[in-house]
């Protein structure tokens, strides 16, 4: 459970270079500085290679939050 | 019935008056009857017909959307009842444009083909309720919204009439839960509804037609012209633009806020935009924020492989869209193809920029702030020439001689052929609107709110002081006679 959101934390912290982030599930766009749509872009990029995923469009237009990107994330590795 | 005519002035308290009288069970059939009774009132009955047509397929396919469970049948549902809304659009708008368009084409390439002209169809408020129907479709697949089965106030939703002819693009998630309450008296809504009504009159028929009376002098004329009076009709059609539209959104919102309703705010002081990404932030936003949803996002998404090329080319693709949107012309494609081309070069050079702004220091300080809008500004404007431009030829005479030596004397170049009474009526009551505005929102950003709001909690010497200065500009002031059609009705 917490081993997705510990690899998760350790890529949002790559992708906006800021050590200090700790992703909860309720946390959006708003309370990370720099996640705009280009970097979200790039974060979207980097999940999917570091976990060997493939999020649909229809995923990617309905994340509202960090808990959404988890649960798909979730529902893709453990079968 | 444009919202300056007489017609309106006693249309809409008269629908308010049947709408208050009737129970909350009429109301929304008051409503309906009236939005009808507005777009006949064009005397184009056909697009009655065309309105119809949206609603009806918009609402099947929303049904049929949430009735399908595999996700290949919604898909292909989802595509059919957008392709029908496009097919209707372009029907509408674009027949003429590309059937000269074609006729050249194979006059170019010596085919022998018979094309006939195409006549074009009035198309008034078209765009705007088909890109609702569209952005209700998706939402309704994506499950951001359920469908609405009521098919009366599904109907009112595509058709209420302060936004049919020029928006605010509505999300339904947004208006039909609005449409449904109580309704319940609110004083406060009337009052600031009321002003805010008149404060988009204002900024319509006193400054944005004056403004047009220059920018069309100049811009009807080109060859006339060099140098100091053709930047200077630039930058008036730039406020020419922003108030005719933003004073319609005024007049929208404050007629739809008598009956309780909220519409989206469609402008945020988008010239104090601090980049060309920040301005489509604030710039007519129902549309950008649909133009963001429904076709960037996607693109960017399918393209995130390219990473910033291909962030770079879905914006080049929605802008040429946006462009499109606004109609069958060349002037309004290369517009778009401009602005998509500014955004896509700040997405390779933004990074550099922030660097260089803290090697010197200067970054969120506030010259910097000023030489950002001052640039953003200017690039916008140098877009308006071509939106604005009577022909390529014209736009590209404008953009080449904006610095030539000009022989006319600084006063003609002023007037462009206008009295000196007029000009100084419009000086005058662009120094009342940046008072106005200033006093209210102690600065030039709008923070929550809008004008209605913000003068309704003023003391009332203050207050009736406004009322009286906007009254005098008005009747004294105000082009009613001949008045411009909104600039943003042809879209």
């Amino acid at each position: 459970m917490m081993e997705f959101q510990d690899r998760l934390n350790r890529i949002f912290r790559e992708v906006f270079d800021n050590d200090d982030i700790n992703i909860s599930p309720g946390m959006t766009a708003n309370d990370v500085e720099g996640w705009d749509s280009l970097s979200h872009v790039n974060l979207i990029v980097a999940i999917e290679t570091k976990f060997g995923i493939r999020f649909s469009q229809k995923e990617l237009l309905t994340f509202k939050n960090v808990g959404d990107l988890l649960d798909s994330i979730r529902g893709k590795i453990t079968p | 019935m444009p919202f300056t005519s007489l017609q309106y002035f006693l249309f809409l308290p008269l629908v308010y008056l049947v709408f208050y009288f009737v129970g909350d069970r009429a109301r929304w059939f008051v409503l309906l009857a009236a939005s009808f009774l507005f777009y006949a009132a064009l005397n184009v009955p056909y697009l009655l017909v065309v309105l119809m047509l949206v609603v009806v397929t918009s609402y099947g396919f929303g049904i049929w959307l949430n009735q399908a469970s595999a996700p290949k049948t919604k898909r292909a549902l989802l595509w059919s009842g957008i392709a029908a809304n496009i097919l209707i659009l372009v029907v509408m708008k674009y027949l003429p444009f590309l059937s000269t368009n074609l006729k050249a084409l194979t006059t170019l390439l010596s085919v022998n083909a018979q094309i006939q002209p195409v006549k074009a169809f009035v198309a008034i408020g078209v765009s705007y309720y088909v890109f609702s129907a569209i952005s209700y479709l998706i939402n309704v697949y994506l499950e951001i919204v359920k469908p609405e089965r009521h098919f009366g106030y599904f109907t009112l939703y595509m058709a209420f009439f302060p936004k049919l002819l020029q928006g605010p693009i509505e999300r339904a998630e947004n208006l039909l839960p609005q449409l449904k309450a109580k309704y319940e008296f609110n004083y406060d809504n009337m009052r600031s509804g009321m002003l805010l009504f008149a404060w988009g009159l204002f900024k319509k028929v006193v400054i944005a037609d004056r403004l047009g009376l220059y920018v069309d002098a100049v811009y009807n004329n080109v060859h006339s012209y060099t140098g100091l009076p053709l930047l200077l009709a630039t930058y008036a059609y730039a406020f020419q633009i922003y108030l005719d539209f933003s004073g319609y959104t005024d007049m929208a919102l404050g007629s739809a806020r008598l009956f309780n309703i909220n519409l989206t705010q469609n402008f945020n002081s988008p010239y104090t935009a601090t980049s060309v990404a920040d301005f489509w932030r604030r710039w007519h936003i129902s549309f950008s924020s649909w133009i963001l949803d429904y076709i960037f996002k996607p693109l960017q998404m399918q393209w995130r492989n390219g990473r910033n090329w291909g962030t770079a080319a879905a914006l080049i693709v929605t802008f040429l869209v946006s462009g499109i949107w606004h109609g069958a012309g060349w002037g309004f494609v290369i517009w778009g193809l401009l602005h998509g081309l500014y955004l896509a070069c700040s997405v390779f050079c933004r990074p550099y920029q922030k660097k260089l702004h803290q090697a010197l220091g200067i970054e969120k300080t506030r010259p910097l702030e000023v030489w950002q809008i001052f640039v953003t500004f200017n690039l916008v404007c140098l877009a308006w020439i071509v939106f604005r431009g009577n022909s390529l030829e014209d736009a590209w005479y404008i953009t080449t001689h904006l610095f030539t030596n000009s022989n006319m004397r600084l006063i003609d170049s002023l007037l462009a052929g206008q009295s000196l009474k007029g000009f100084i009526v419009t000086l005058g009551s662009i120094v009342f609107l940046l008072v106005a505005h200033y006093l209210l929102n102690g600065g030039f950003q709008i923070t929550a709110g809008d004008f209605g709001k913000h003068l309704s909690m003023k003391p009332v010497w203050f207050r009736w002081n406004v009322y009286y200065a906007i009254m005098f500009f008005i009747l004294i002031f105000g082009i009613f006679d001949n008045a411009q059609p909104f600039i943003y009705f042809q879209f």
